[in-house]
């Protein structure tokens, strides 16, 4: 008791000091890698030490996590006064209206001190100021096994030939001549570039549905396919290993990468080699980074914040970050330092970034990235062939940026509800008025359990109540990109969207399919184990808590150490299933199938002890006499196991099962980080993850919520039917 | 002689699957143990030796171009397995301090948590008062929010409390969150303590209060255990609401530290690894420790009324 206690004053004084706080504080969110944010912590000590009344605060968030949490922050009126990231962030925020113009804040020869595209504009708005500009695709090779590199994509299939070797003569390549995340779209969109087209018009629609889109479909499936000089199955992770340990000559990869193989590969840099078809370049996307304004700093603190802002992009912040980390200026006074003019690896960036094109900052981006990933995943998979791929990229990709720009006007349901609304709240105050005398007797008779269970159900009901009434609300609301800050009630448009469409059918069908056979294989596995385990073993104790490891371990863990052991040549599963049992190797993680199968395995894996603790549980609490008593009758062991183990555990398990399949039916861990977000082409995904994905990738928030209720009122109806049943079956018994 | 090839016959069988349920566990601490920060190996084996070269400019480690002999024949010299992540982990990031973080919140949770369930449990097993059915199934429900549909609500709510960026707001939503499960579990271990004990108990002349710290309390000692130790794991290894409440890097919690060396596209492999192991070490010991309690406390209660 003393130390919990101890531990109030504790926090409570951090709290209280946080507040009472002299300095002023100023809160940046950005999403710099690890080196990257050490500099940027340097220069602002260095900052504090010049103005020590203001003290700065650096939070560290994904780049995804970055702009999903900011975007909360925002809008309940908080969040922190800098947000820094790519320029595509500036899309949805300026039509969100989360950050400020800087076009009335700054005088307008600041902005002249920039390279053009460093200042980031929107509808003729200044939003973000860039502090460095690159973000940009390359071609990076080892030194050591390349002396020049390809110029064209001839010379790089014929070169990739050559590298591509297997030492060992064991039938399996060592060596890749070129490796690189090619499934995701962001590093193919360059080739689009090469091939002469462009995924956006003048006017920002896709364009999509061209014959360079087709032949680079094609180029990157004939890489892998007839060239094979790239590996089957390559994320980022696996591309920049196989780099850094010198089994792969070159690797596409962007600028963040130079601190990575510092002083681990010998390597230089060039231009993604020209395509020979056509003549062309390969453009890859430019992109600068920098700092945008909240929307809600103000007043002193806005004026404190602009300085930090002036001093972050200034030149010498900018060199101090050129000559650490090799980053290319924004500022035309650091570019003409002779440190940068010096710096070779530089020199070589901006003619790569000369052929570049700047990436595009409208919000419809999401949808059009998510389109292409889809087909172009499904090229790759073999389903899809180029043509209709690129015909469906086109027109997924007008659907979605129709969807995310709609605007439902409320009309006649948003009265409606209103009405009832009213009418419900009435009707409850009236049963709450009525029910109040019978209740206050109940409370002087079971003083006790009122006073016991109170404290628990109110924070319950404040944690849980608050959300549910908020969701609904949502759920009949218009809540999207367009009405961030002016939403309405429209009714229940979302719910019918739901219902009329199919592929909610389809997640839902793959959703109670994952659930069922989670469920099937916990119980079983954890029923059976418990069942072996319970009698005199060798090491019992032991076995018994290896077998309970899996649960101990953090979900998020666990699923990343077995997305890594499902890849397709590196991972473990593979690697024993082909040398000890002769089978060939899986694609798990690129076939829908497969991946969905890789998911249900690591939860399998998650879950089964978890029944085996309740099983074992449930077996010792059965009276040996029983057991006794069959065996004098001469039951056989299948008898006794049919007839008295089974049916004395039912009542210990079922309450586990009904718990156990809601907690898997809203799962949305393991299948998001097993296929890392739906991959591949979007299919992975139960209902969770299904809605996750649309409420964030699409800022469709009121769709979003309405399709969380419908999983909500889904499990409900089950568990409501489900706990009749076992209990209409235990009164037959 | 039969029941002996049995016994022996389950035991090799238990074995593998024992082996296989710890594999995903020793591929991370394969991983940590690495020193090129990487993910992904084609060998299956978690340690690597050093392999011999020559210090030509006899700088004690080796140089791009000095000779090895590259023993497991991948092509490139390897530098063995080492515990630097772990040096790295402690002396160079805010491991401790996250650490420190983890272990006051999750304690604070710990403490509620049982305080709570097991007051709450008492009264839903003993009690025939009104809104029990409701409260029972009230409970059951939270159980069934998709995290998805709580996120901004959360955070909206904490906003408007001025709790954003303060343990209080996260210590409120680990204790409420996890409390339905623990009550529930509370209640079904309660159910199996026969009634008469407090009857008797209240003839000797004890209260109700004194009937329920004196008499039952202590004989629910396992089912209080497993409810401490799920209230822990619960605020030890939640990520997802930390990461929207918690903004300043001197309140992160371990996951959302663990989660600061993973960027899109750079992640310090050996030390999310190293740091995952330690983070799991806790977790794994007090579950050893505990696995007596854990069969014996963990009898879920029927939902039956």
């Amino acid at each position: 008791m003393r130390e919990l206690i101890k531990n109030i004053i504790f926090i409570v004084t951090i709290v209280s000091g946080l507040m009472a706080d002299s300095q002023s504080v100023i809160n940046i969110w950005h999403q710099m890698l690890y080196e990257n944010r050490k500099a940027l912590r340097d220069v602002c000590d260095e900052y504090e030490k010049i103005n020590p009344d203001i003290k700065i605060n650096l939070t560290y968030r994904e780049t995804e996590e970055l702009r999903s949490s900011y975007q909360a922050a925002a809008m309940g009126g908080s969040g922190p006064e800098l947000v820094y990231g790519p320029s595509d962030q500036v899309g949805p925020f300026s039509v969100m209206e989360i950050i400020q113009p800087l076009d009335n804040l700054l005088p307008n020869i600041y902005f002249d001190q920039f390279v053009k595209n460093a200042i980031v504009e929107s509808d003729q708005k200044k939003w973000m100021i860039g502090d460095v500009v690159g973000n940009h695709l390359m071609l990076i090779y080892n030194k050591d096994l390349i002396t020049s590199p390809p110029k064209t994509t001839d010379e790089l299939i014929m070169l990739g030939k050559q590298l591509t070797v297997d030492t060992d003569g064991d039938g399996k390549v060592d060596q890749y001549g070129l490796v690189w995340n090619f499934t995701e779209p962001f590093f193919y969109v360059p080739w689009l570039g090469g091939f002469g087209e462009w995924l956006l018009n003048e006017d920002n629609t896709p364009n999509l549905n061209t014959e360079g889109n087709i032949k680079g479909f094609e180029f990157i499936k004939s890489l892998r396919d007839r060239h094979k000089i790239i590996p089957q199955e390559c994320d980022y992770e696996i591309a920049n290993a196989m780099f850094k340990t010198g089994r792969a000559a070159m690797i596409i990869n962007g600028d963040w990468s130079w601190g990575d193989y510092d002083g681990v590969v010998d390597f230089d840099i060039a231009r993604l080699p020209k395509v020979s078809e056509t003549g062309e370049w390969p453009s890859p996307l430019v992109s600068t980074k920098g700092y945008s304004v909240n929307v809600n700093t103000g007043g002193r603190k806005l004026e404190e914040t602009l300085a930090l802002l002036k001093y972050l992009t200034s030149s010498e912040v900018q060199l101090y970050f050129t000559r650490k980390l090799n980053t290319q200026p924004s500022s035309i006074k650091a570019l003409q330092h002779p440190d940068v003019i010096s710096n070779n690896i530089l020199k070589k960036s901006s003619q790569i970034i000369e052929v570049g094109r700047p990436m595009p900052i409208v919000p419809e981006m999401r949808a059009i990235w998510d389109a292409l990933r889809d087909q172009y995943q499904a090229v790759l998979g073999g389903t899809v062939s180029p043509d209709i791929a690129a015909a469906k990229a086109q027109e997924n990709s007008i659907k979605q940026i129709k969807i995310m720009n709609e605007i439902i006007s409320p009309g006649i349901q948003a009265t409606a509800i209103k009405v009832i609304a009213l009418f419900i709240l009435i009707i409850l105050s009236v049963i709450i008025i009525k029910r109040a005398p019978g209740l206050i007797t109940d409370f002087n008779q079971n003083r006790i359990a009122y006073i016991f269970f109170m404290p628990a159900l109110l924070a319950i009901i404040s944690v849980v109540i608050f959300p549910f009434i908020y969701n609904v609300i949502i759920s009949l609301s218009n809540y999207s990109l367009r009405t961030f800050n002016d939403w309405q009630l429209i009714g229940f448009y979302h719910y019918s969207r739901v219902f009329f469409d199919p592929q909610f059918y389809y997640v839902l069908m793959k959703t109670v399919l994952w659930t069922s056979i989670n469920m099937f294989f916990h119980v079983s596995l954890g029923v059976s184990l418990a069942i072996l385990i319970n009698r005199t073993l060798p090491a019992k104790p032991i076995l018994r808590t290896l077998l309970i490891i899996p649960w101990a371990i953090p979900q998020y863990i666990a699923a990343l150490s077995w997305r890594g052991m499902f890849n397709q040549e590196y991972g473990s599963i593979n690697l024993v299933l082909t040398k000890y049992f002769n089978i060939a190797a899986i694609e798990w993680l690129s076939q829908p199938f497969e991946a969905f199968a890789a998911c249900i395995l690591t939860n399998i894996w998650l879950g089964f002890p978890f029944m085996m603790v309740i099983a074992l549980g449930g077996l010792q609490s059965i009276p040996k006499d029983l057991y006794d008593a069959a065996k004098v009758d001469g039951a056989s062991r299948w008898q006794r196991l049919k007839s008295i183990t089974l049916p004395m555990l039912k009542p210990v398990m079922i309450p586990a099962i009904v718990l156990g399949t809601v907690w898997t039916f809203n799962n949305i861990n393991v299948m998001w980080l097993v296929s890392n977000g739906g991959e591949p082409s979007n299919q992975t995904h139960i209902l969770v993850s299904f809605v996750y994905k649309a409420a964030f990738n699409l800022y469709r928030y009121g769709y979003a919520a309405a399709l969380s209720m419908v999983i909500f009122l889904i499990l409900l109806s089950f568990v409501l039917y489900f706990l009749r049943r076992t209990r209409a079956t235990e009164g037959v018994y | 002689m039969n029941k002996k090839i049995e016994v022996v016959l389950i035991f090799l069988f238990l074995s593998l699957f024992c082996l296989a349920t710890i594999y995903p566990v020793l591929n991370i601490v394969g991983v940590s143990l690495r020193t090129d920060n990487a993910f992904q190996t084609r060998s299956l084996s978690l340690f690597e030796f050093q392999e011999a070269y020559t210090d030509l400019n006899s700088n004690g480690s080796w140089d791009i171009g000095e000779q090895y002999i590259d023993a497991n024949r991948n092509g490139r010299w390897d530098s063995g397995s080492s515990i630097n992540s772990y040096v790295k982990l402690f002396l160079e990031t805010d491991f401790l301090l996250w650490t420190w973080n983890s272990i006051v919140i999750s304690f604070v949770v710990t403490i509620t948590g049982v305080v709570f369930a097991s007051t709450g449990g008492y009264a839903l097993s003993r009690f025939k008062f009104r809104g029990r059915e409701f409260g029972m199934i009230a409970l059951l429900t939270t159980q069934m929010f998709p995290a998805t549909m709580l996120l901004l609500p959360f955070f909206i709510l904490l906003s408007y409390l001025g709790l954003i960026n303060s343990y209080i707001g996260l210590i409120i939503i680990y204790s409420s969150t996890a409390l339905p499960f623990c009550i529930w579990q509370m209640k079904g271990y309660y159910d199996t303590i026969p009634p008469s004990l407090e009857e008797s108990a209240r003839l000797d002349g004890c209260s109700r209060y004194q009937a329920f710290y004196k008499v039952i309390l202590p004989l629910s000692g396992p089912a209080l255990v497993i409810t401490a130790l799920f209230s822990f794991m619960a605020s030890w290894s939640e990520y997802v609401v930390a990461a929207i409440i918690l903004q300043d890097p001197k309140l992160y919690t371990l996951p959302l530290g663990l989660k600061s060396f993973q960027a899109s596209l750079s992640t310090q492999w050996g030390l999310y690894a190293a740091g995952a192991v330690v983070v799991s070490i806790p977790v794994g010991i007090l579950f050893i420790s505990l696995s007596k309690f854990l069969v014996s406390g963990l009898t879920m209660g029927s939902v039956k009324e």
